[in-house]
């Protein structure tokens, strides 16, 4: 089978051209036995079913998914890492100190860089925050970056994700997975250790509690339950950082602090890993019939008994209007120009940008203002004629819900198939933690990967699968 | 520990005894339809009676016959207590409490799991079915022995032990609370066409068969398979074991203050009663007795222990 490279490829100059970062990797591939790789491919696909690493996809049944697995690594060099850790951390600073700003003087605001209808009608924005400085000033101390590359030398911000991302599991498991797979082929590069993501979640977590006092704060992960999409991801986290996983049924109020019900009576709480979405926190102060959550948590959040991390109200920032003005917010509160590029972003509230994607639906790729997981959205290229003017619609509605972006070449990444090496459209997200205004990026990131030829739709909820990546020392 | 933990824990392993429990009796009722025995409807009958299934089995079906009794017990949404609904549950209890316990010990449970979809999921053959039993209860094996080699000897493994021991002992109450008569004083009642066989049925539907021919010199009489069940304290499936592990459990759990709560009065009381009676073991109202208050203790622990 011959590598075909329509796109910008990672690994293939051109079908007889190999780029450095892959040398090793495809010359080591070159003198694998096929029925071999075949075997350990599957034993991949059968380690993840045996442990539980599944992805529920929300449906009718009660199926359980394996989230596909690539064995072929995708590899990064240092200095391409470097700027994108500098420019992720730029990034986390910025949003961080934009959510207090909003929640607060809304400075961002009184100097027009941002419309005021843009906070206000948007339903991410949390009037429960206003006037509230949460612990340690933090907001976003969990965020998930999610960046694509086009050639060679630029990658772009797609999304940042700060409500609740997930995949950090994901990306150990595939780690795990490879060194049990391919420990010959991992040590013949200088890969960075990204396990290490764990410790630092734990670390960041800690020094987020409000409590004054030395003793170990009790940390908590809070989970809507077994039957969520992101079950196993929970559970593995809690495991790793050596922290109850919880419902909301095991916590209650008691005289101003939050308490978690165990077998010898009431303990308190001082930081929530919520892994659940600000509307399900408190009936009392959100969604009135949610039972995820814990009635009279905000009261306690409020008093500074508890730190909720990422912090309530936290969403606004992810939301994909506030995306396009990202660059002016780093601008505004850092002085400083964007070190990693946004996507082209045409917002259909803009009168004349409306316009312009109304009439070249067939290009662009549509997607709602608060949509996430590849649901909700048009692709302009794949479409048809049905569904271009359905969503057409569905716009002219609405204009306020949705934004639209060129449909980008992505570059793409050599899978693994039965007859051989062949090229798939790629994403990274990039995890970077946030306490006491120092940034932590994890060494590597989640790749995700179009399965189907030519699919520019990496999203697991979709059929998407997943790599390892691996950032080079050297 | 969070109380919804120790819940998850307990029932994780109360499901899986139960499975085992299940397949034991399923493989005692289907060797004697191999054999073609006479005396196969009555076991089938006394079987779906213990498991309190005759009911529903018999508004779907007009006879006890083998196979549709076994497809019944192994997979019938209808019956709440099917292998396969079982170890769903017991597989979710593991995923609520998939933190506490090993990977080990997940890994095997999930393994077992994936194994009973695969295989009954499928229409069961009757070639298969007692490879089926083996490999599940060789997997189950697997369950407990990284339950006792890899996880640390704390009240995590005490929940996991006080619903394996419960579940143990209440299995092994209701096969004798469903054929007290048969355990009955010989020299009292002799009935019709009674035979050794129908007691070695008994034994059989627990896996016992073997180790009390052992202990009894190849001699099965009712009152010594009586006492075997409810008495012998080496037997890992008698009452008097399974009531003794579960008071052990219980006061590791509860350190120094276990002699005021109710469980472990409760458990105290079912061993002295056992202790007390030397014979005729199998007076009706003595087991029920028993019985009753093992759910009694169940429902003690599921209270001060903060279940949900």
């Amino acid at each position: 089978m011959t590598y075909i490279t329509k796109k910008y490829d990672e690994a293939f100059i051109n079908k007889n051209s190999v780029r450095t970062n892959y040398k090793k990797l495809i010359n080591w591939f070159k003198n694998q036995d096929n029925n071999e790789l075949r075997k350990k491919n599957s034993d991949a696909m059968k380690f993840f079913q045996n442990t539980g690493v599944s992805f529920k996809v929300y449906s009718n049944d009660d199926k359980e998914n394996l989230i596909p697995f690539d064995i072929i690594p995708r590899i990064i060099n240092y200095k391409e890492w470097d700027k994108i850790v500098k420019g992720i951390t730029q990034r986390v600073l910025a949003i961080n100190f934009f959510l207090n700003d909003i929640y607060s003087e809304q400075e961002i605001i009184k100097h027009e860089v941002i419309p005021v209808d843009l906070i206000q009608n948007n339903p991410a924005f949390l009037k429960q925050m206003i006037g509230f400085i949460p612990p340690k000033k933090t907001y976003n101390h969990i965020s998930g970056i999610d960046l694509i590359k086009t050639n060679s030398d630029n990658f772009y911000v797609l999304e940042d994700n700060v409500r609740v991302p997930s995949g950090a599991s994901y990306m150990i498991e595939n780690r795990d997975t490879m060194i049990k797979l391919f420990p010959d082929l991992i040590s013949r590069y200088k890969v960075f250790e990204n396990r290490n993501y764990t410790k630092n979640l734990s670390e960041i977590l800690k020094k987020s509690s409000p409590k004054k006092t030395n003793r170990n704060p009790n940390i908590v992960l809070l989970t809507p339950g077994i039957y969520n999409s992101a079950f196993f991801e929970h559970a593995f986290l809690a495991d790793k950082l050596g922290i109850e996983l919880v419902e909301g049924k095991d916590l209650r109020v008691i005289n101003k602090y939050l308490n978690m019900k165990t077998i010898e009576g009431w303990k308190r709480v001082d930081v929530i890993y919520r892994r659940i979405d600000d509307i399900f926190l408190d009936p009392l102060s959100f969604k009135e019939d949610s039972f995820l959550g814990v009635p009279g948590l905000m009261e306690v959040y409020r008093n500074k008994n508890v730190t909720i991390a990422n912090a309530p109200g936290t969403g606004i920032s992810d939301d994909k209007s506030i995306y396009s003005y990202i660059p002016d917010i780093i601008k505004f509160y850092l002085g400083q120009k964007p070190i990693l590029k946004n996507v082209k972003t045409f917002k259909c509230r803009v009168k004349d940008e409306l316009k312009y994607v109304l009439d070249n639906l067939n290009k662009l790729v549509v997607k709602e203002v608060h949509g996430s997981g590849g649901y909700g959205m048009l692709v302009g290229p794949l479409a048809s004629k049905t569904e271009i003017s359905k969503f057409k619609n569905k716009i002219i509605k609405n204009p306020y819900n949705y934004i639209a972006q060129p449909t980008l070449s992505l570059s793409t990444c050599p899978i693994y198939t039965k007859k051989g090496l062949t090229s798939r459209h790629v994403d990274l997200r990039c995890f970077a933690l946030l306490a006491k205004e120092k940034v932590t990026v994890t060494t590597g990131g989640l790749t995700r990967v179009a399965l189907k030829k030519d699919s520019l739709v990496v999203n697991s909820s979709q059929g998407g699968g997943t790599k390892d990546t691996w950032i080079l020392s050297s | 520990m969070l109380g919804s933990t120790a819940d998850s824990l307990f029932w994780m392993f109360r499901y899986i005894e139960r499975v085992e429990n299940t397949l034991c009796m399923i493989e005692s009722g289907f060797q004697l339809y191999l054999l073609s025995s006479n005396n196969l409807y009555n076991e089938w009958d006394a079987i779906l009676r213990t498991n309190s299934i005759r009911h529903h089995f018999l508004k779907k079906n007009n006879s006890l016959e083998s196979l549709n009794i076994i497809n019944f017990m192994f997979k019938e949404p209808k019956n709440l207590n099917n292998i396969l609904l079982l170890i769903g549950k017991a597989r979710e209890n593991a995923r609520r409490s998939r933190v506490s316990i090993t990977s080990e010990v997940w890994e095997a449970i999930n393994t077992c799991w994936l194994y009973l979809n695969e295989e009954l999921n499928k229409k069961i053959n009757e070639n298969k079915i007692q490879i089926i039993i083996k490999n599940t209860r060789e997997k189950i094996a697997l369950i407990f022995g990284f339950l006792e080699r890899s996880m640390l000897k704390n009240e995590i493994l005490n929940f996991c032990y006080l619903g394996t021991f419960i579940e143990r002992f209440d299995n092994t109450a209701r096969i004798l609370n469903t054929r007290y008569y048969l355990l009955m004083d010989e020299k009292k009642f002799r009935f019709e066409g009674y035979d050794n066989f129908q007691l070695e049925m008994i034994l059989r539907s627990i896996s016992s068969y073997r180790s009390f021919m052992w202990k009894n010199q190849n001699e099965i009489k009712a009152n010594k398979v009586s006492y075997f069940l409810i008495s012998d304290k080496d037997m890992p499936k008698s009452l008097m074991f399974c009531i003794s592990e579960t008071i052990k459990n219980l006061k590791s759990i509860h350190k120094k203050n276990f002699t005021k709560n109710n469980s472990y009065l409760n458990a105290l009381s079912i061993q002295k009663r056992i202790k007390q009676k030397h014979t005729n073991f199998n007076n009706y109202s003595f087991l029920n007795g028993l019985f009753k208050i093992n759910m009694t203790l169940a429902a003690n622990i599921e209270d001060e222990f903060n279940f949900q």
